[in-house]
């Protein structure tokens, strides 16, 4: 059969894809585990790092594997009422911003949460469902760790910030920083990428989140002073806005501000309860 | 045009002939992934990879391809071969994939490898093809490399992620120089080698 006649341009073009198909899909099928486990070892290891558990430049993967299974609890809340949602198993792909965000059901626009919303994240639509972290220390919940993500100046960094809830009498004021960290982004080395910097996440610790209004105060500063503001990345100007921006959302109304109130209010009427005064059924 | 030794293929697009000094293909990943060595190794081992691996499947099969569908074919052997390294990497170093991210898909664009597939392999065996594509992937990584240990030695006073010049934002001595961090320092160093290359070999300058 001539080269160039149009039945041999089809019949190497057929064979190509067939062998070229069969090829790239026997590899991605065949790996699809390993990377399965290897995206999974590396939330995992985030959301150690977020809540100060697991150091990533001297933890081993294993030690990372153990500490894991031993002390996180994944957990589903409901965005909307701020309440944990039982029903939903935590690798529930609703829960899957991503996923979320393809379906109209699963996501609200931003700016459609309520009134005069301003979209300050840059994240567009925010899930129904999200999958949070829990850590608790002899029954009693010490730490929750929560997604957060947000445009910096490139890219959307997808990160997690630990908090210390063990101090529910406190109030809001009583909330503080674990510790923060990112697993994806896209800004420039050297300037935002320093958002992975071990020496600017250990700023993080010990800041606190809320006034005694629930009014989210935290963030990141060029004069940090007060025990609500992280000195910024220098040279990195809008990435540390973004970091402020994402964190404002949140842990503000819209985010996570009515599932860390009602933890709160729970853990306040337990403990009164504890106490033998009687608290009125709430309905 | 006298046949060339297979030493000649191999070794000649490292300095007589380099992709990136002397044709100038493949700038746009040169200048995106080197701010660390790191990931410039791992660019370079993924890109050599590719160029070799299409050289050879092409080199073996450019009897048969008919010349109004040759383009899309090769398009199809790399893009294959490409998917497979990203999967590869995906699999077995996922943190050093992260950080590539569209790098690797993009090395389907590589002006080298699609070049290479075009200007060789059509017209070569697969043994020679397959030596061909080595060598203009080396000769990609050498730029690579030189350019990764500079930018990432400068701009963050570290190698392969080792601190050997301790920065001054980490308490040391080292004032790190924020433009090696910058993909446009790429450029600069670039064409630093290109004008050492073309002092060593005069023959290479272009006439105006």
């Amino acid at each position: 059969m001539p080269r160039e006649s149009v039945l041999n341009t089809f019949r190497v073009a057929v064979l190509l894809c067939l062998v070229c198909s069969v090829v790239v899909s026997s590899l991605a099928v065949g790996l699809r585990d390993t990377q399965q486990t290897q995206k999974e070892t590396f939330r995992q290891q985030n959301i150690l790092a977020a809540a100060g558990l697991w150091d990533p430049d001297s933890g081993t993967a294993q030690e990372a594997r153990d500490l894991y299974e031993r002390s996180i609890t994944p957990v589903v809340v409901d965005l909307e009422t701020g309440r944990v949602d039982p029903d939903i198993p935590p690798d529930d792909p609703r829960t899957d911003p991503r996923v979320a965000a393809r379906d109209s059901r699963l996501h609200t626009p931003v700016t459609e949460l309520g009134e005069g919303v301003r979209d300050i994240a840059r994240i567009r639509r925010r899930e129904h469902y999200s999958t949070i972290y829990e850590v608790r220390e002899d029954g009693r919940l010490k730490t929750v760790i929560l997604p957060i993500r947000g445009y910096g100046l490139w890219s959307t960094l997808w990160g997690f910030i630990a908090l210390d809830v063990s101090r529910p009498e406190a109030g809001p004021e009583g909330i503080t920083v674990r510790g923060l960290s990112f697993y994806a982004h896209g800004e420039t080395p050297g300037l935002g990428g320093e958002v992975e910097n071990p020496l600017w996440k250990a700023k993080w610790p010990g800041k606190r989140v809320y006034d005694a209004d629930w009014n989210v105060l935290i963030e990141v500063s060029k004069s940090a002073a007060s025990d609500h503001q992280v000195d910024a990345l220098s040279g990195a100007t809008i990435t540390s806005n973004g970091v402020t921006s994402m964190l404002r959302f949140w842990l503000g109304e819209y985010g996570f501000g009515p599932y860390l109130r009602s933890l709160l209010e729970s853990a306040a009427n337990s403990t009164l309860r504890t106490a033998g005064i009687q608290v009125s059924a709430v309905p | 045009m006298t046949e060339k030794t297979a030493k000649q293929v191999l070794f000649d697009p490292l300095l007589n002939n380099n992709p990136i000094a002397l044709q100038i293909l493949g700038l746009c990943s040169a200048l995106a992934v080197t701010v660390k060595l790191e990931t410039s190794l791992v660019m370079a081992l993924a890109v050599t990879a590719v160029t070799g691996c299409s050289g050879a499947v092409i080199g073996a099969i450019h009897r048969w391809i008919p010349g109004s569908i040759r383009i899309i074919v090769q398009m199809t052997v790399i893009a294959s071969l490409v998917i497979a390294v990203d999967q590869l990497l995906q699999a077995y170093a996922f943190t050093i994939s992260q950080k590539l991210s569209v790098f690797v898909g993009l090395i389907i664009t590589n002006c080298i490898v699609m070049g290479r597939a075009e200007a060789f392999a059509m017209k070569n065996g697969p043994w020679m093809s397959f030596l061909d594509g080595i060598g203009n992937g080396l000769g990609y990584s050498m730029i690579l490399i030189i350019v990764g240990t500079v930018r990432e030695l400068f701009g963050s006073g570290k190698l392969l992620n080792i601190t050997v010049m301790k920065p001054v934002t980490d308490g040391g001595w080292y004032p790190t120089n924020g433009l090696l961090l910058i993909s446009p320092s790429a450029f600069v160093l670039i064409g630093l080698i290109i004008w050492v290359i073309r002092t060593i070999r005069p023959e290479q300058v272009g006439k105006s």
